[in-house]
């Protein structure tokens, strides 16, 4: 289980509004009048979820849609946390990994677990939910300031597999030792579900950040949302922007968790070896769903550039960007 | 005037002061209930601050600050009522707003609501804000303590102490009790910290005989090197379209710091020498560390500026992704660590109470600062860091000191709870000799005199142990709402009393306590000696009458008690008959119309001896209906009480004695009057009849009917 830990103060995907957001101009303000000028209002709520910070933009004619719509947009992320947030322990999920089984699991987690499985079986394994064995010895370690013991780290690999899990409908059943995380998902997740909100209540222009990212229409200002990647290494510097930007895009690097100094150990572990996968930073992912943003990044990152690269082939209209280790 | 006319004046009196009550009961305000809602929290933390959304499993805000393109949580923000609901010394829990910075330093406190009864209407309620306004700045990471007033004036440590009230020991520590508790209830689920390692200690082990070299050290990760290339810094620098200034090719340091932890002998000792390590161990307080940085590159991130002992503003020491205040020790290179590249060097001090745990990795990051612009130059910092990690063999873990905090009263009230406790202890020979001290016409009265004496200037003006329905309000409340009793344990004086009353109830009855404890009471019959010199004559209440005013005080119990039970807020504005509040916790000094209500009663006091006692008090009242339980009849009568003799009840000050002779234990208080007179040949009418007579005869104790 991941430890609760206080939100991460370092993000490397950075919502940006629109041109006046790029060129440092103005700030809030500025939006605003450009928005009041087009007849537009603009909301933005946040708050936090799944051990971050997430926030919620949304902009329309109508401001008592838009204060409807961004709180059926959190009420689906607290809906997917109940499913398969790990930071709660009385999660769907979190109680699949205690009992080994689980009745009538919500539809959010059987979709996300569906959708792991399937990537998983593409991936030759390379991509794997039942990695969460290995997060207590790892997470352990670095308390210390130790490494794992070879031994136990072993131990947990045995454990390891996405076979392992019996997926239907009505019942979910684990083989015993395995524990589940989809971590790696949730976040993607939760953005196609919060855009799917927003999109009931008939909003068009929106900006969602739930640690990963999604946007459709453009800033109330007219200019067309944009996203920042910055650089692993140096959280204020920008890599790459992405502009314009719609769809989802996700990102998976060793910042997050990191389990040594040098950042060679961290939260994302190659299933095979129970060893976080040398050679990346950082991977970016942009899709035309979250759930396969953030899934692909995660792929990417054990794949490598040349693999991972083959992988989001097969999907059109998905895009990757690579950053190797400084 | 008539006997009746008189009464109907007592009466009256009585009339007029429960009229005056029923006002004051109107008058009060009611219980704020419920919890902030959104837009109470905005009001609280308004722009650019954004308050989040409310968290899904427990009752706290998310205070964010926007930082960017993204948000950043500046402070959990949440009521102490919602997570820890101690009740106060009136039985209701204290409600706080609290603001917990994600470090774990409280951000804000501020009271919501309060039923704290020395504040409400007493001491007002501007100290308690100012008292909780301490809390700004500390961190919920070490237990802090409530000090004397003015502790920290005086020497207690500023990070662990607060500030006390006189007269309102138990209110703050009940509010700080809940601070403490509501917020490590947040810190546990949100920081990563709570109670487990609240006050955790890990020091160095201090000798394992190991004597690296610094070759040897560095090589094991122990001293470690931050190298920040002129190509990296320029990299970092050029998205902000800024020139890194300085010449060297793209692989020269820029800035390069040597760091390590020193605490740990094998480290300290081989970079300062024996002598210098020895004197930075002194130096250190305990459970203080020691982290050294050697600058050595062309940019010296200490600054040229760098004022000796103060907190370096471009280094960094953070843990587990807070900041740890790290400040220099003001300690002189001049010769020190030969071993260590020459350069400007800082040995920084993390005080004990900063919660670092030097066993767990942590990380030092230097920010290297660049103007951009010319007329308006704009401050561009990039910040580049290096972690450091020492085996967790090396040090030893503490584990927070036991003993919850109820135990601090206890401790700093040792020396009033022993006099107290002798006093007690040398009350009870007098009570239950009763051919000693008591039958001593004229060193008895001088005995109580003292007694009495000590009660109200010690027991109640000087350690506040008024016993009061207030507690048994907090009983009922505790017993149907709360389910929680520590509230007593933070009142030692009055626990210690308590414990007295009850166990003499069995025994006597009410009498001990209305009668030689109760600090009141002992205010009221030195008062009465007024009467005298006043020329007051004591009116007699016609018994009809009075036997109809004593049942007042069991009405107004039952309303209390009632009130209470129902969690009615109405039960803190009835338990405002009793004066005890305005007379001896807060000295008088109040608002008018509770003066006028306690000094109204003194004087009915010159007219109707305790009156107060004897017709209103609640608290009286409840020990009347426990005195029930009195296993003994221990006030001696012969067979001529009542018939003929009459002495003792007409002498009765308090009306306790029927015309039967037979004693009314539930008024009786105790004075040991009519056991003077028993024991006294020369009083006891029937011994004087009988001497007269040349016979002797012995009291017997009559068995109550």
């Amino acid at each position: 289980m991941p430890m609760p830990q206080h939100p991460s103060r370092r993000r490397f995907l950075l919502g940006m509004a629109g041109l006046a957001g790029l060129a440092g101009l103005g700030g809030p303000a500025a939006f605003r009048a450009l928005a009041a000028a087009r007849g537009l209002a603009s909301r933005t709520r946040a708050g936090l979820a799944f051990g971050t910070t997430v926030a919620l933009t949304a902009a329309g004619p109508d401001p008592a849609a838009l204060d409807a719509g961004l709180s059926e947009g959190f009420a689906a992320l607290r809906t997917v946390e109940a499913a398969a947030s790990l930071f709660r322990a009385d999660s769907a999920l979190s109680r699949l990994n205690r009992d080994g089984w689980l009745d009538a699991p919500p539809a959010d987690l059987t979709t996300m677990l569906g959708f792991a499985l399937d990537l998983a079986d593409r991936t030759d394994g390379a991509f794997d939910p039942t990695v969460q064995p290995l997060w207590p010895v790892w997470a352990e370690a670095a308390a210390r300031g130790d490494k794992p013991d070879p031994n136990r780290l072993r131990e947990a690999v045995a454990r390891v597999g996405w076979r392992r899990v019996a997926l239907g409908p009505e019942r979910i059943v684990l083989e015993s030792g395995t524990a589940l995380t989809l971590n790696a998902l949730i976040q993607g997740h939760a953005a196609d579900r919060v855009m799917a909100a927003l999109r009931g209540r008939g909003i068009t222009d929106a900006f969602v950040d739930t640690g990963e990212f999604g946007a459709m229409g453009a800033h109330p200002d007219g200019t067309p949302w944009q996203l920042g990647i910055a650089d692993p290494r140096r959280p204020e510097a920008m890599a790459a922007v992405i502009a314009p930007f719609s769809g989802f895009a996700a990102t998976s690097g060793d910042y997050g968790t990191s389990f040594s100094p040098d950042r060679a150990d961290h939260h994302i572990f190659d299933p095979t070896t129970g060893r976080s996968p040398r050679g990346l930073a950082s991977v970016t992912v942009t899709a035309g769903t979250g759930l396969l943003a953030d899934g692909l990044s995660t792929a990417c990152m054990v794949l490598g550039p040349e693999k991972g690269g083959r992988l989001v082939a097969q999907w059109p209209g998905c895009s990757v960007r690579f950053l190797g280790k400084a | 005037m008539t006997r009746v006319g008189r009464g109907r004046t007592a009466s009256n009196a009585l009339r007029s002061a429960l009229l005056a009550l029923l006002a004051l009961v109107l008058a009060a305000p009611l219980a704020a209930a419920g919890s902030l809602d959104r837009a109470a929290m905005e009001r609280h933390f308004p722009a650019p601050l954004v308050v989040g959304e409310r968290d899904a499993t427990l009752p706290v805000w998310p205070i964010l600050k926007q930082e960017a393109g993204s948000y950043e949580v500046f402070a959990y923000a949440f009521e102490s009522i919602d997570l820890a609901p101690i009740p106060g010394f009136g039985g209701t829990p204290p409600d706080l707003l609290i603001a917990l910075a994600p470090d774990g330093t409280f951000r804000d406190v501020k009271v919501i609501a309060h039923h704290e009864p020395v504040f409400l209407e007493g001491l007002g309620s501007e100290p308690l804000f100012a008292f909780v306004e301490q809390y700004v700045g500390l961190s919920a990471r070490q237990p802090i303590r409530v000090g004397r007033p003015n502790a920290r004036g005086s020497g207690a440590a500023p990070q662990t102490t607060v500030d006390g009230i006189s007269m309102a020991t138990a209110s703050t520590r009940v509010i700080n009790e809940s601070i403490l508790a509501a917020s490590l209830a947040v810190a546990r689920a949100k920081l990563g910290f709570g109670a487990a390692n609240l006050g955790l200690r890990v020091e160095a082990r201090p000798e394992t005989g190991d004597a690296p070299t610094v070759t040897e050290l560095a090589a094991r990760g122990w001293l470690r090197r931050l190298t920040v290339t002129h190509g990296r810094a320029e990299a970092a620098f050029r998205d902000a379209g800024v020139t890194v200034a300085g010449d060297g090719p793209a692989e020269a340091p820029l800035v390069e710091l040597t760091f390590a932890y020193l605490n740990v002998p094998a480290i300290g000792r081989t970079l300062l020498g024996p002598e210098r390590f020895a004197a930075l161990t002194r130096e250190l307080g305990p459970g203080d560390h020691a982290v050294l940085v050697v600058s050595h590159g062309p940019e010296n991130p200490l600054g040229d500026e760098f004022v000796l002992g103060s907190i370096p503003d471009r280094l960094t020491v953070t843990q587990g992704g807070l900041a740890v205040n790290a400040r220099d020790m003001a300690i002189e290179r001049r010769g020190a660590a030969p071993g260590l590249p020459d350069g400007p060097w800082t040995i920084l001090r993390i005080a004990g109470a900063a919660g670092f745990d030097p066993s767990a990795p942590w990380t030092l990051s230097a920010k290297i600062v660049r103007e951009r612009g010319q007329i308006f130059p704009e401050r561009i910092a990039r910040e580049f860091s290096a972690d450091y990690a020492l085996p967790a063999a090396l040090f030893i873990r503490e584990a927070a000191e036991a003993g919850p905090s109820w135990t601090d009263p206890w401790r700093a009230r040792a020396i009033e709870l022993g006099v107290i406790a002798l006093a007690l202890a040398g009350l009870l020979p007098v009570l239950a000799h009763q051919r000693g001290l008591v039958a001593d016409r004229r060193r008895f009265p001088l005995f109580r005199l003292a007694y009495l004496a000590f009660t109200l200037l010690f027991v109640g003006w000087y350690a506040q142990a008024q016993l009061s329905i207030v507690t048994l309000v907090g009983l009922v409340r505790a017993a149907t709402v709360t389910h929680d009793l520590t509230f007593l344990l933070y009142d030692p004086p009055s626990l210690l009393l308590w414990a007295f009353v009850i166990a003499t109830l069995v025994v006597w009855g009410r009498g001990t306590f209305c009668g030689w404890l109760c600090p009141f009471g002992a205010l009221q019959e030195f008062f009465a000696f007024l009467a005298k010199p006043l020329r007051i004559r004591p009116r007699t209440v016609p018994p009809r009458l009075d036997r109809a005013l004593r049942q007042v005080k069991y009405v107004l119990l039952a309303g209390i008690l009632g009130a209470a039970a129902l969690g009615s807020p109405l039960a803190d504005s009835l338990s405002e008959a009793e004066p005890f509040k305005t007379a001896i916790t807060l000295y008088f000094v109040r608002a008018w119309p509770f003066v006028a209500y306690a000094l109204g009663l003194l004087v009915l006091n010159l007219f109707v001896y305790k009156g107060f006692c004897r017709y209103l008090c609640p608290l009286g009242a409840s020990l009347a209906v426990l005195g029930r339980l009195r296993l003994l009849d221990w006030i001696p009568r012969r067979a001529e009480c009542g018939s003929p003799c009459q002495l003792c009840k007409v002498r009765c000050r308090y009306g306790a004695i029927r015309p039967s002779g037979r004693v009314d234990y539930p008024e009786c208080f105790q004075c040991m009057d009519c056991v003077t007179i028993i024991h006294d040949p020369g009083q006891c009418v029937p011994e004087v009849v009988a001497r007269r007579r040349g016979k002797r005869i012995v009291p017997q104790p009559v068995a109550a009917e």
